[in-house]
């Protein structure tokens, strides 16, 4: 992922010791030690703890039954996970394997679609499984955290993209929309959140729920709201028939995964979407920046029209961008903690409590270190096969 | 304002190097015609959502309580009393203060390992250097929510027996004395020194810190400047560790200040706002004079990174 700086141009290979490399690793030397301890050092002890009886002070060792607690079931995790991997290979076998045998290649793309299907059967029945038996509390966290990051981080980049091509157009007074778009990301997250909470406030007279009194739509409870947003989307069309027929209203209630995420989670999503777009448009625009202008000119006279060139020049030119900011989003929401953790509110118990809140109240309420280490554990290796993804799935597209 | 900025000019793509890559300031922008206004038009959506929150919380923030229940947009006399309530009922004062000390001892850390080991990263050769680069860069790959428990029992004195620093300075500082992030950032920028200053520096007979020391560092002030600017927003809004390991109000930064306050102020909704503008005006000013080289600088960062 981190292309680096060229090294500098006087390295000779195998030489003879030299002064100079004690300059170097004393200069390293205070970073690499404050490193290794507070940001290397904690996952090995991390996974240390996960395997040991630990609340408060340490206790015996207690080998894996932690993880047993949070999965549920071994078969259950390994369906699951194994059916993420199968989605990999499902994916090389559609578009890379046998590239160029066009004969082999039809088969390689059957072969990778009945990889796909039975990859999303096995997630879902490992799932399924592991739900029965595992922490339902740290599960349902998981499922949050899921529909955080695949709708927040998606609809950033999309966002942040076409802000970056607007204000590329060296329009009047671009320095200043981009200023103001900065702005909430250097906001400090409990305040911002304050602000969220008093905008999005449950009262009728407070600005979203005016806002949307203006557009004809009734108050609604934000971060009070612990239904599925789907649920509410389809009551409301369903009181409104009822109306326009004359007959009662019939109420329907969604759960589980596909119910998607309730209106309070959402309201949290609204707000980390805020707060990162402008952060993302930034570095498009520095992409933009980057990108060579004749390129443009050579598909100008080629006759290419202003979308052609977008789709064709600018969006493949910018992926290793996009795909920079997607694994940075995909770590940054999975972890996402302080604006869920300011915006909960008691009244909807723990509907947008995502995985990283989970684990912190492991910890910081139930005083439980090892169950939390081994949930935060959990957590890192579903961050980890992510970001393989966007590598696989995203990073190959630059190439 | 708008001269201040020019002058500073560009920063964090590297001296020298830069003039080339930031074709966006070499030109001046086009004049105005009919086919933009729909550009107009988006910019302005755009940035009314992203500005309306600030202008709702000051604006509330100067209204009586009787105002903020009543579809007011703006306050009739401003209750410039709201922030002198709001201050003495936490105690933003001591807040504060653990706040700005809590950036500078970080930022003057931050600056001082950083700038050492960025330099040895991009102009010292020794056996190991890229495996160390590389070891120190993955942990940005790392979540928070892994390390901030094993971390807990190291500030604890669990792990090594230096003592409890739960409650004190060290606790809240030294784990963010250094960071990849900004190491990365500043190797960047000193990779793309001219070799002939160094090679120059040498002919005087200059070592590697002298050459740090007199060429290298009054030649990065931006670069350096954009490096404070991100420890210090990161500072500042940091909320889970100081959440985790301050007991007592002595070194609670402004966050967890502002995080008890919004629990106990209820329905005060106008206090509840000057709160968040005593924790936010800060940022803001440091931003609204260093934007440039704060948005510059996390576009070259992170265009390279």
């Amino acid at each position: 992922m981190l292309k680096s700086a060229p090294p500098p141009r006087n390295i000779r290979p195998r030489r003879r010791f030299k002064s100079e490399w004690i300059t170097g690793y004393l200069m390293v030397l205070p970073s690499t030690i404050l490193i290794s301890l507070f940001g290397l050092f904690p996952i090995g002890y991390a996974i240390y703890m996960s395997v040991h009886r630990w609340r408060i002070r340490k206790g015996g060792f207690i080998g894996l039954d932690n993880y047993e607690k949070v999965l549920g079931s071994w078969m259950g995790a390994l369906a699951f996970f194994g059916g993420l991997m199968l989605i990999l290979v499902g994916h090389w076998l559609w578009t890379t394997a046998f590239r160029g045998h066009s004969d082999w290649r039809r088969w390689a793309r059957l072969g990778g679609a009945l990889t796909l299907l039975s990859a999303g059967i096995s997630i879902a029945l490992g799932w399924g499984a592991m739900t029965e038996a595992g922490e339902a509390r740290f599960l349902n966290g998981i499922i949050r955290t899921t529909y955080y990051g695949f709708i927040s981080v998606p609809t950033q980049i999309i966002l942040a993209l076409i802000i970056a091509s607007l204000l590329f157009q060296r329009l009047r007074g671009s320095e200043t929309f981009r200023m103001l778009f900065f702005l909430p990301y250097v906001t400090p997250a409990v305040a911002g959140a304050a602000v969220f909470g008093a905008l999005f406030s449950p009262r009728d007279e407070r600005p979203i729920n005016t806002l949307l009194s203006w557009l004809g739509i009734p108050p609604q409870d934000w971060l009070f709201e612990p239904d599925p947003v789907l649920e509410l989307i389809i009551n409301s069309v369903l009181v409104r028939w009822a109306n326009f027929t004359g007959n009662e209203p019939i109420e329907v209630a969604l759960s589980g995964f596909w119910a998607g995420p309730s209106l309070a989670l959402i309201t949290i999503i609204i707000f980390g979407i805020w707060t990162y777009t402008g952060y993302n448009a930034v570095i498009f625009l520095a992409g933009l920046a980057n990108i060579p202008k004749d390129l443009y000119e050579a598909a100008e006279i080629d006759g290419a029209g202003q979308r052609q060139r977008f789709m064709h020049i600018t969006v493949p030119l910018l992926s290793p961008v996009t795909f920079y900011l997607t694994v940075l989003g995909f770590i940054g929401t999975f972890q996402a903690f302080t604006h869920l953790y300011v915006m909960r509110v008691p009244a909807t118990r723990d509907a947008v409590d995502t995985a990283s809140v989970v684990i912190f109240d492991t910890f910081y309420k139930r005083n439980d270190f090892s169950l939390a280490a081994s949930q935060s554990i959990v957590l890192f290796v579903i961050i980890l096969i992510l970001t393989l993804f966007n590598q696989r799935i995203l990073g190959g597209r630059g190439r | 304002m708008r001269n201040l900025g020019n002058r500073r000019g560009r920063t964090g793509s590297g001296p020298q190097v830069g003039e080339a890559r930031s074709h966006t300031r070499v030109e001046a922008p086009l004049s105005f015609r009919a086919s933009h206004i729909p550009l107009y038009l988006a910019l302005i959506t755009g940035a009314i959502v992203s500005a309306t929150p600030f202008l709702f919380m000051m604006s509330t923030s100067l209204m009586t309580l009787g105002e903020t229940i009543n579809r007011r947009l703006l306050p009739d006399v401003p209750q410039w009393a709201n922030y002198v309530e709001a201050w003495s009922n936490a105690s933003f004062d001591l807040y504060f203060r653990n706040s700005v000390i809590l950036s500078v001892v970080t930022i003057a850390g931050v600056l001082i390992t950083c700038t050492l080991a960025g330099y040895a990263f991009a102009r010292i050769s020794f056996p190991g250097r890229n495996v160390i680069f590389t070891i120190l860069l993955s942990t940005l790959m790392i979540p928070g929510t892994v390390t901030f428990i094993p971390q807990f029992l190291l500030v604890r004195g669990d792990i090594i027996p230096w003592g409890n620093w739960i409650d004190t300075l060290p606790a809240l500082t030294v784990p963010f004395l250094s960071t990849a992030f900004i190491i990365f950032l500043f190797r960047q920028f000193f990779a793309e020194i001219p070799s002939e200053l160094w090679d120059a520096a040498r002919l005087d007979g200059a070592g590697h810190w002298r050459f740090l020391a007199q060429v290298v560092l009054p030649m990065s002030r931006p670069v350096l400047t954009t490096g404070a600017l991100l420890t210090f927003v990161n500072t500042w809004n940091e909320f889970l560790w100081p959440l985790l390991i301050t007991y007592t109000a002595k070194w609670r930064p402004l966050g967890v200040g502002l995080y008890t306050f919004i629990s106990e102020a209820g329905p005060e909704t106008h206090l509840l706002m000057a709160g968040s503008v005593i924790t936010i005006v800060p940022v803001l000013i440091v931003y609204f004079f260093t934007q440039k080289q704060f948005t510059e600088g996390i576009a070259t960062s992170g265009l390279k990174g």
